[in-house]
């Protein structure tokens, strides 16, 4: 299934503009994104203060310790007493000494602020999204939604480590010496504070221009690179044999020169940014000689001190170095808190589903579709016309080639995603708008890629039902045929699967998951390609061993009444056992090309529908695949 | 880990031009810092004496100025070169390791995980750029400036070189020290980290699965409580880490400090001049200055040298031998299968096993067999992709059906493979597309006429149907900027493609997904068209259709390696179907 997951949840995402400055150096949209997921941080005041002093204090003492040295070594060349640079000399230790200390106390205090912070986000961003719009998350991708939670939440805090807070130590610091040595000579003061200003502004400037233009021009050449590498991966083979590979490699090239042109054009302001520190303190140094040394000869100026306001600003811009990398790492958490707020923003528009599934009336689990068309969220209609009415007692299969939208029709079904038109209800209620815990009690589905936690065996199915006894687990491992594998595990139950299941087949996986549905205490089990990656003859009796469940009683949650079942899967030969099949496919119209996946695609509807018995006796299409189904493996 | 893999160098020129330009202006930037200390000492010096008034500082300003302006163009040069090389540096590995990829062939790529080696050239490579734009130029002034501005400290005050000199060592000294104390503690909390931050992206990647069971209420809590024990690990671990970055930053201001207190009590006594003293205490932060840089851009670059690692790993992985024999006319040559056995990669399985076959000229041989027996290792096999673990493939002349072989023949492996190749026309399953327009994928020339053989041709195919939807036909531009086809369309492209070539063989990969009727009328009709062509057809069957067609039919059979190991040997891990020959092998172990 992998058209859905190839539809772009927020289209707004891909790279539109062509000046990636066209909105300024941040946009508008951004600084109000980082402003409210700075505010989700949760930041502890006090904490960011201290982390602000410290490092204050830490770089000050840098500063200081060239100050203090410039004066105790003018001074000592007057050959006063010993005793009187005793205290200078003081100084000068202990400046070498609390630089480091106090850079060491702010490092951890602004570290802990900042992973405070994200555990903070981290968990509105999830309670958000648990109790916010259904599709939100249904049409994130996995890796989407766990660079949303991971990378960019972890990004949003970085602000705090490496632009917050060193951009108030650069100020702080920068004015302290500004302040210091302007107290000597003010014409100096002021020329340095200026220096400073154009290294603390134009640089950081000219390094955001530099990360948009680049980080532009990786956006449009990454999709090609890896577009071209993942060809020349996949078709290595074919392209050796048939000598194709010059081909690619000169395609290769005529990206890498444009990467490259795109790439100059960022580098440009950088390497200026670069050259404005060295230059502006070189500036500031050349003004505290001008401006000193005849203030000096005039006398309006110790001797001594000419020393301090030549040598200070040698050590000043230490800060304002530290603000290029501040700047470059706004531009990633301005970046990072537009994408949260958005997935936040989608998930808690129109309406939230939480609500209490205390309507402790147990209705009857009717699922219907009257006239339904699927679509993503924001793409085309993927499937029209879909009618189907299934109760407990019920089974139905849908049935049609890969990637034709059976998943999108399931999970229109399973409430997760508004129908485009049409209605869907659950024991009456609209499936999309009534309270989620309400309609999972009815209806739960097993999407192909659902997630193995990383836990037990006993507890990757007690997701679906809190209470699962470890007998009743093996039971149910035992029904989907997972009997051998269990009694193979070492820890049995208890066995721990990896990260996402990693460790285990991908039929064992598959199978894990029906057994999980069937855990479930829903009466409607929705079913994505139960069969998948299993050998055709287990595939087989795993599917008419669930179209049987849906017939028999006993075989329900509660053990006493029977389920009803709708299942999708692309292999026709054990449907016999299904009350009817709808066959989904494209509208027979003039001279089109038959299905296929991607490419140039339409909407597809109901081609036929029936009990299999009825489809193989009047659709040839539906015998043939049936027989290729059933044909033994030759 | 080496801080510059002399690979580096050896594999890509930019890299070479690269450090040749960042040594030249590290040299340039060494003289640039000494010339600034000793230019600021003689200008203050004399006016804080009081020996010499503003002509004498007036001299020195239009060099300082000079100084100055050359220092911040050195590194606005440096640091343009710097972004420029490793955009080069980035695409010479990049061509080089799909090169080296693609030679190495889809075996190879099967075992060593062919994505990991596309996250390596699409996103790995990137880190090069921050080791190249920060850390290598910090390197190499280390090398320069450090020594430079150490020697001219040493002609000026021999105590303050010494204490300089007595310092230095210590920083890798106690970074050594520090990283083998707290490597233990550290390892741990590492552990712990990594365990809760899984833990953490387990729970946030089955939101999905969780919100269809009606079960995402729960683990809200859980998460904030992981995240805060996250921190709470987290902060231990920094503790330690920045310990390492503290003691760096410490020696290195102390250090200074020393020095200043030095010099100051020298010029007490009378033993050194203000001008010394004051070169002496701008140049002592110097020293230290590309060291603490190194040291902080140290993880930054690790990224970056790893990933260049990685890239040379595949870049130097030999390539297996090759034959240097031009291969004989496939029109005249049987292609003798002797006993092929190959092991299947990650499973313990032979897959085929002791496949025997005979491939005449002008016939249609059909591979048959379950999933996983081997048919397409097979067909890779006469492909020359890959070497049998057992076995041989044989090209001998051709004899009738029924007569034995004149002559045992020569070795595939002997071959030349480029000669091979080009009598071979390889239809797979899923079709690679070169950017360009249909007619260049098609008929091999973006100039070729489209003739009535082209025509007829696509329409055996059903490909005329695809040309109908495309915006320009034959001279619509396909892949990357032009139009997308479907696996189904681009099956349809390869067999016309296949159909209009003069190769004598044709290797042909029945489709199994997206197969209909219709399309599988195409694919006979295809393989009946290439017969009458006189064309040698090998084609991986799974249909009875097919087969039918098929002038000889042969079975490919997987066994495991040691059928006696146990009831339960490596499962495939894979996500391929477990064939069902090789699961009974495995449940009837054969005596």
């Amino acid at each position: 299934m992998s058209a859905p997951t190839r539809a772009p949840a927020h289209p707004s995402e891909a790279p539109t503009t062509t000046d990636p400055l066209a909105r300024g150096l941040v946009p508008q949209e951004e600084r109000s994104a980082l402003r409210r997921s700075i505010r989700l941080l949760h930041i502890d005041r006090r904490r960011l203060l201290w982390a602000v002093l410290a490092g204050s204090a830490g770089l000050g003492s840098a500063v200081a310790l060239t100050a203090t040295a410039a004066w105790m070594i003018a001074r000592a060349s007057q050959m006063p007493d010993f005793g009187q640079l005793a205290v200078a000399a003081v100084a000068v230790r202990l400046f070498g000494t609390s630089r480091a200390v106090l850079r060491y106390l702010e490092r951890l205090a602004s570290h802990q602020v900042a992973l405070e912070g994200m555990a903070a986000l981290r968990e509105s961003v999830y309670t958000t999204l648990a109790s916010g719009r259904t599709d939100t998350v249904t049409t994130l991708r996995r890796g989407d939604l766990l660079a949303r939670t991971g990378a960019d939440v972890d990004s949003v805090g970085d602000v705090v480590v490496r632009a917050l807070v060193p951009a108030a130590v650069a100020a702080l610091v920068g004015l302290g010496s500004a302040v210091l040595v302007g107290w000597l000579n003010v014409g100096a003061g002021i020329v340095l504070a200026g220096c400073l200003l154009v290294a603390g502004v134009v640089g950081p400037a000219l390094t955001i221009r530099s990360v948009r233009l680049s980080e532009h021009a990786q956006i449009l050449a990454r999709s090609e690179l890896s577009a071209t590498a993942m060809t020349m991966v996949d078709g290595a083979g074919e392209l050796t044999v048939s000598g194709g590979v010059h081909g690619m490699l000169s395609e290769l090239r005529r990206t890498e020169v444009a990467l490259a042109r795109a790439k100059d054009a960022g580098a440009r302001p950088a390497a200026l940014a670069a050259g404005i520190d060295t230059l502006a303190m070189g500036v500031a140094v050349l003004g505290s000689l001008l401006l000193g040394v005849p203030a000096t000869i005039a006398g309006a100026m110790q001797p001594v001190e000419l020393a301090v306001i030549v040598l200070t600003p040698l050590a000043a811009f230490e800060g304002t170095a530290l603000l290029g990398p501040a700047a470059a790492q706004l531009v990633r958490s301005g970046g990072a808190a537009l994408r949260i707020m958005r997935l936040l923003d989608n998930a808690t528009s129109d309406r939230t589903t939480s609500g209490s599934a205390a309507d402790g009336s147990a209705p009857t689990a009717q699922l219907s579709a009257v006239g339904v068309s699927v679509g993503w969220p924001g793409g085309p209609i993927v499937a029209h016309g879909i009618d189907l009415d299934v109760a407990p007692g019920r089974a139905i299969a849908v049935v049609g080639a890969s990637g034709l939208g059976k998943t999108t029709v399931l999970l229109t079904l399973a409430g997760l995603l508004p129908p485009v038109s049409g209605q869907v209800t659950v024991g009456g209620r609209a499936a999309w708008g009534a309270p989620r815990p309400w309609v999972s009690r009815q209806v739960v589905l097993t999407a192909e890629d659902a997630h193995i936690f990383a836990t037990t065996v006993l507890e990757n199915l007690r997701v679906a039902r809190g209470d699962v006894t470890p007998e009743e687990a093996t039971d149910l491992l035992g029904r989907v045929e997972l009997g051998p594998w269990l009694a193979a595990l070492p820890q049995g139950l208890d066995t721990v699967l990896g990260s996402d299941a990693t460790t285990i087949s991908g039929g064992e996986r598959r199978r894990l998951l029906l057994a999980r549905a069937l855990a479930s205490r829903a009466q409607l089990l929705l079913l994505d390609e139960p069969g998948e990656h299993l050998d055709a003859s287990t595939a087989d009796r795993l599917v008419a061993d669930l179209l049987r469940t849906a017939h028999e009683s006993g075989a329900g949650p509660a053990g006493d009444e029977p389920r009803g079942l709708v299942l999708v899967t692309h292999r026709l030969a054990a449907l016999g056992g299904a009350d009817e099949v709808i066959v989904l496919g494209h509208a027979a119209a003039g001279g089109g090309p038959a299905p296929d996946q991607g490419g140039l695609r339409r909407p597809v509807t109901v081609v036929a529908r029936g009990t299999h018995a009825e489809l193989l006796a009047s659709v040839p299409e539906y015998r043939w695949a049936a027989e290729q189904d059933s044909a033994p493996d030759v | 880990m080496k801080p510059l893999d002399p690979r580096l160098l050896r594999h890509t020129r930019g890299a070479r031009r690269y450090i040749l330009i960042t040594a030249t202006t590290g040299a340039v930037t060494a003289a640039l810092v000494v010339a600034q200390a000793l230019l600021i000492a003689h200008a203050v010096a004399p006016v804080i004496d009081g020996t010499a008034g503003w002509a004498h500082v007036a001299t020195l300003l239009p060099a300082l100025a000079a100084v100055v302006a050359l220092r911040a163009g050195v590194l606005v040069v440096q640091e343009s070169s710097a972004h420029r090389s490793a955009t080069h540096v980035i695409a010479e590995l990049r061509e080089q390791v799909l090169t080296r990829t693609v030679e190495l062939g889809p075996r190879w790529l099967a075992a060593e995980q062919g994505p990991a080696v596309v996250t390596l050239v699409t996103r790995g490579l990137d880190d090069l750029e921050p080791y190249f734009v920060r850390y290598l130029p910090q390197l190499l002034l280390a090398a320069t400036v450090t020594p430079a501005t150490l020697a001219v400290v040493l002609g000026l005050n021999l105590v303050a070189a010494l204490t300089i000199a007595f310092t230095l060592p210590l920083i890798p000294v106690f970074m050594w020290l520090i990283g083998v104390l707290t490597q233990k503690f550290a390892a741990e909390r590492l552990a712990t980290m990594q365990r809760l931050g899984a833990q953490l992206m387990d729970l946030l990647a089955g939101l999905g699965t969780l919100k269809a069971l009606g079960r995402e209420q729960g683990p809200g809590a859980r998460v904030g409580e992981l995240g805060r024990a996250y921190t709470r690990t987290t902060m231990a671990t920094l503790r330690v880490a920045f310990l390492s970055g503290a003691v760096l930053e410490f020696l290195s201001s102390i250090a200074v400090a020393l020095v200043a207190v030095g010099i100051g009590t020298g010029l007490v006594y009378g033993r050194i001049d203000l001008v010394t003293g004051l070169a002496v205490l701008m140049l002592a932060p110097e020293v230290y200055r590309p060291i603490r840089e190194v040291g902080a851009q140290f993880h930054a670059s690790a990224d970056g040298i790893a990933a260049a690692a990685q890239s040379f790993a595949v870049i130097e992985h030999p390539l297996p031998p090759r034959g240097t024999r031009p291969a004989p006319d496939l029109r005249q040559t049987d292609i003798v299968l002797d006993a092929v056995s190959v092991a299947a990669p990650g499973r313990a399985t032979w897959a085929p096993w002791q496949l025997e076959a005979r491939l005449r000229p002008g016939r249609v041989l059909a591979l048959v067999g379950p999933s996983g027996a081997g048919k397409s290792t097979a067909a890779s096999v006469v492909l020359g992709l890959l070497t049998p673990d057992d076995g041989a493939v044989r090209l001998v002349p051709a004899t009738p059906a029924g007569d034995s072989p004149a002559s045992a023949g020569v070795s595939l492996s002997d071959v030349d493979p480029a000669s091979w190749w080009a009598q071979i026309a390889w239809v797979p399953q899923r079709p690679v597309i070169v950017p360009g327009t249909v007619r260049a994928n098609v008929l091999g020339d973006a100039a070729a006429a489209v003739d009535d053989r082209a025509r007829v041709a696509a329409h055996d195919t059903g490909f005329d149907e695809v040309l109908a939807q495309l915006p320009h036909g034959w001279d619509s531009v396909l892949g990357q900027g032009g139009v997308g086809l479907s696996l189904g369309q681009r099956q349809r492209l390869a067999l016309t493609r296949a159909l209009l070539g003069t190769h004598p063989l044709v290797v042909l990969d029945e489709p199994t997904a997206h197969l209909d009727a219709r399309a599988e009328e195409h694919v006979l009709t295809a393989v009946d068209r290439l017969r009458a062509q006189g064309r040698t057809v090998l084609v991986i069957a799974h249909r009875q259709a097919l087969i039918a067609r098929a002038d000889d039919v042969v079975t490919v059979r997987s066994r495991a390696t040691d059928p006696a190991d146990g009831d339960r040997p490596d499962a495939p891990r894979t996500t391929s179907t477990p064939s069902p020959t090789s699961a009974s092998a495995r449940a009837e172990p054969t005596p």
